[in-house]
């Protein structure tokens, strides 16, 4: 191979890589619309909240990310389901420009508090797989990169299956295709949008563990992860799940 | 997009509400106050500190203000202005969030609350906004930090600068890397620069290469990478490094895209003889050095820094630990050294008018100061002929503090020892 197509399959490579991630946290974003018609704009803040807490239990307790992401995607989907219990109930039938500034406030209370909590440094711990790569031939393929494609491949798959084969994820759906038949067959649908913002927002959480390896964490770096998300759900088609994890390679590709 | 637009909107309702106080408070002063510019013998003296200590500098700027802050409390500790009867100082605060109309909105409140010198602001936009107040309303300016060469070429009587020229910077880059080459007799042929596309990685990264052009080293730059400020991910720019077959960088960087640029050197396996930074942060500051570790260990930065052994540094030092909790870095050590420059020439003046206090900055010849450098002294476009950078390289040591060290210049080096070239970074 010569230097210019190795150079392109290596690029091609790591897009695809990250593009996993991008599409993980866009899915959460994509539910919480599809769901809802709700556009969560603290999206990329409760992902760098997710980060923290990972960051935390790392350098506290020496649990790598990708262990401690089942209980960083708990405590941000507690995050999740508080946020919309107290916030997002109140303001879905409100006019959509009026949904924007509640929930920007949010983003911008998560990524003061961050700020207050562990300051304005990046921080990058040093995890055990930080470094790693495998070469194939000429081509690099980061180890980290690698675990975080495999893991959101596999957490959407998840999710997807939830959404489709258990009780839960079918009244999920039904609240999202229609609220007042969703309310008349006996659906609990405040009860069910909790639940979809709570797994929206766990599923950024996770995100942002896989992230931790790969990229300085710092409290300002949410504001871009939501446009990310954003552009992401675009590409995708707004509240089309599969179409998110394909907008986000795209958008690695093409970054 | 829309976020964006919404917080702006948020900034504009804040400053509305400072300006219409502000407004306020000059309303008060003009009923109530006189003033002290008319007073003969004024009791304290007001010098006004504008720094960004809100928006998306606050960090940096709140440190600032404490510099200039704690600076004045020196002075007023050991006795005020002698040659004023033991005039005390009052540092007076305005915030330039970062924002060049507001810094200068904030210089002329303060100067309507009585300042009679200023000082400040940190960026080089905001600085070039109340340079040209201060040249208006006759009020002496001393920058404590801000490079931009442009902003002392104007003429003005009333502009001093403490900190380094944007060129000075440049050319101490060259210098240091110049002896660095030669004492190793290793000589890299090819060079890769990279920096963020923001107007201080343009500038830097710009001046820098012309000044490399004209300076007859042996290197070529093959390659020049330029990525967007806050980027997330190098590894295709990193990729294109590789293939450029580099045998140093020259990064400018910011704290957040070093790490991730030192992290993909390494895993894209990019053999290099050094990183050598021309002139911007990312490289030595206290986290990077603790999370990249030995990844961090021999990049070279020239930087403008501190002089930890001088005793006004260790007297500013101990101030700034037991009020913040950290210790005084480059940007508040700098800020510190602004304020004792005023003090300096207040005590010489012996007046608060702005012609004696001119002239006493221009026969200004400061050296107690926390900073590496000569003696201040400033030439007639006002600028620090003392100011010098330092070379700083991080070197192993169990203790994380003691990791980085000034190499160059020799009189303030606190090792002997330039390790270049480095080994590879999968090698350590």
């Amino acid at each position: 191979m010569g230097m210019d197509s190795t150079l392109a399959v290596q690029l091609l490579i790591q897009g695809v890589l990250l593009g996993g991630v991008y599409g993980l946290i866009a899915i959460g974003l994509s539910l919480i619309f599809g769901v809802m018609g709700i556009i969560n704009f603290a999206h990329g803040q409760m992902m760098v909240m997710g980060m923290y807490i990972s960051y935390w239990i790392f350098v506290l307790l020496g649990i790598d990310p990708y262990i401690s992401l089942v209980a960083v995607a708990a405590a941000i989907f507690i995050l999740g389901w508080l946020i919309q219990y107290t916030v997002v109930n109140r303001i879905l039938d409100y006019p959509e420009a009026m949904q924007v500034l509640p929930l920007v406030s949010i983003g911008l209370i998560l990524e003061n508090a961050a700020l207050m909590l562990w300051g304005p440094d990046h921080r990058s711990p040093q995890t055990a797989l930080g470094l790693d790569s495998m070469w194939v031939g000429p081509i690099m393929v980061d180890t980290s990169r690698l675990i975080a494609f495999v893991l959101a491949i596999i957490i959407t798959f998840l999710i997807f299956i939830f959404l489709k084969k258990s009780n839960l994820g079918k009244c999920i759906r039904a609240a999202s295709d229609n609220r007042t038949g969703a309310v008349l067959v006996g659906i609990d649908v405040d009860r069910i949008y909790n639940m979809s913002f709570a797994i929206g927002a766990a599923t950024t959480g996770a995100a942002g563990c896989l992230l931790v390896p790969l990229l300085p964490i710092s409290p300002h770096i949410g504001h871009d992860f939501t446009l990310t998300a954003f552009i992401v759900v675009i590409l995708g088609g707004m509240g089309n799940l599969l179409g998110a994890l394909v907008g986000g390679v795209i958008l690695g590709v093409a970054e | 997009m829309e976020k964006k637009t919404v917080t702006r909107a948020g900034m504009n309702r804040r400053t509305f509400l400072k300006v219409s106080g502000a407004a306020g408070l000059g309303v008060a002063s003009a009923t109530f106050g006189v003033p002290s510019l008319l007073r003969a013998a004024p009791k304290t003296i007001k010098i006004g500190s504008i720094q960004p200590v809100t928006g998306p500098l606050a960090v940096i700027g709140q440190g600032s203000r404490l510099g200039n802050q704690l600076a004045i409390d020196y002075i007023n500790a050991n006795g005020g202005i002698n040659s004023m009867g033991g005039a005390k100082l009052e540092l007076v605060l305005g915030d330039s969030e970062s924002k060049p109309e507001v810094g200068r909105q904030e210089a002329d409140r303060l100067i309507n609350e009585g300042a009679v010198v200023l000082v400040g602001p940190f960026q080089s936009g905001v600085a070039m906004a109340i340079a040209t107040l201060a040249e208006q309303r006759q009020v002496p300016f001393v920058m404590d930090v801000a490079a931009l060469d442009a902003i002392t070429q104007k003429g003005y009587e009333h502009v001093f600068r403490v900190f380094i020229t944007a060129g000075g910077l440049v050319a101490g880059a060259l210098k240091y890397y110049k002896t660095v080459t030669e004492a190793a007799g290793v000589h890299p042929k090819r060079a890769v620069v990279t920096n963020t596309a923001d107007p201080f990685g343009k500038g830097m990264s710009g001046g820098f290469l012309k000044m490399l052009k004209g300076s007859g080293l042996p290197v070529e730059v093959v390659e020049r990478i330029q990525y967007p400020l806050g980027i997330q991910d190098l590894s295709a720019e990193v990729a294109r490094i590789k293939a450029a077959k580099p045998d140093i960088i020259f990064p400018i960087s910011r704290i957040g895209d070093s790490v991730i640029l030192l992290r993909e050197l390494y895993k894209q396996r990019v053999d290099l003889m050094g990183i050598f930074g021309p002139g911007s942060p990312g490289w030595y500051e206290p986290e990077f050095v603790k999370d990249m570790d030995k990844l961090a260990f021999y990049s070279m930065t020239n930087v403008p820094w501190i002089n930890p052994e001088s005793p006004s540094y260790q007297r500013g030092n101990a101030a700034f630990l037991k009020a913040s909790g950290k210790n005084l870095d480059t940007n508040s050590a700098y800020a510190y050294t602004g304020a004792l420059v005023i003090a300096d020439a207040l005590e010489r003046a012996g007046s608060t008018k702005t012609k004696d206090i001119l002239k006493s900055l221009r026969e200004t010849n400061y050296a107690d100061h926390p900073v590496v450098g000569g003696a201040i002294k400033f030439n007639d476009k006002g600028d620090n002929t003392g100011a010098l950078t330092a070379l700083v390289q991080i070197q192993p040591d169990p203790d994380l503090l003691k990791r980085v060290r000034i190499v160059l210049p020799k009189d303030f080096a606190q090792s002997e020892n330039i390790i270049f070239p480095a080994p590879q970074l999968w090698e350590r």
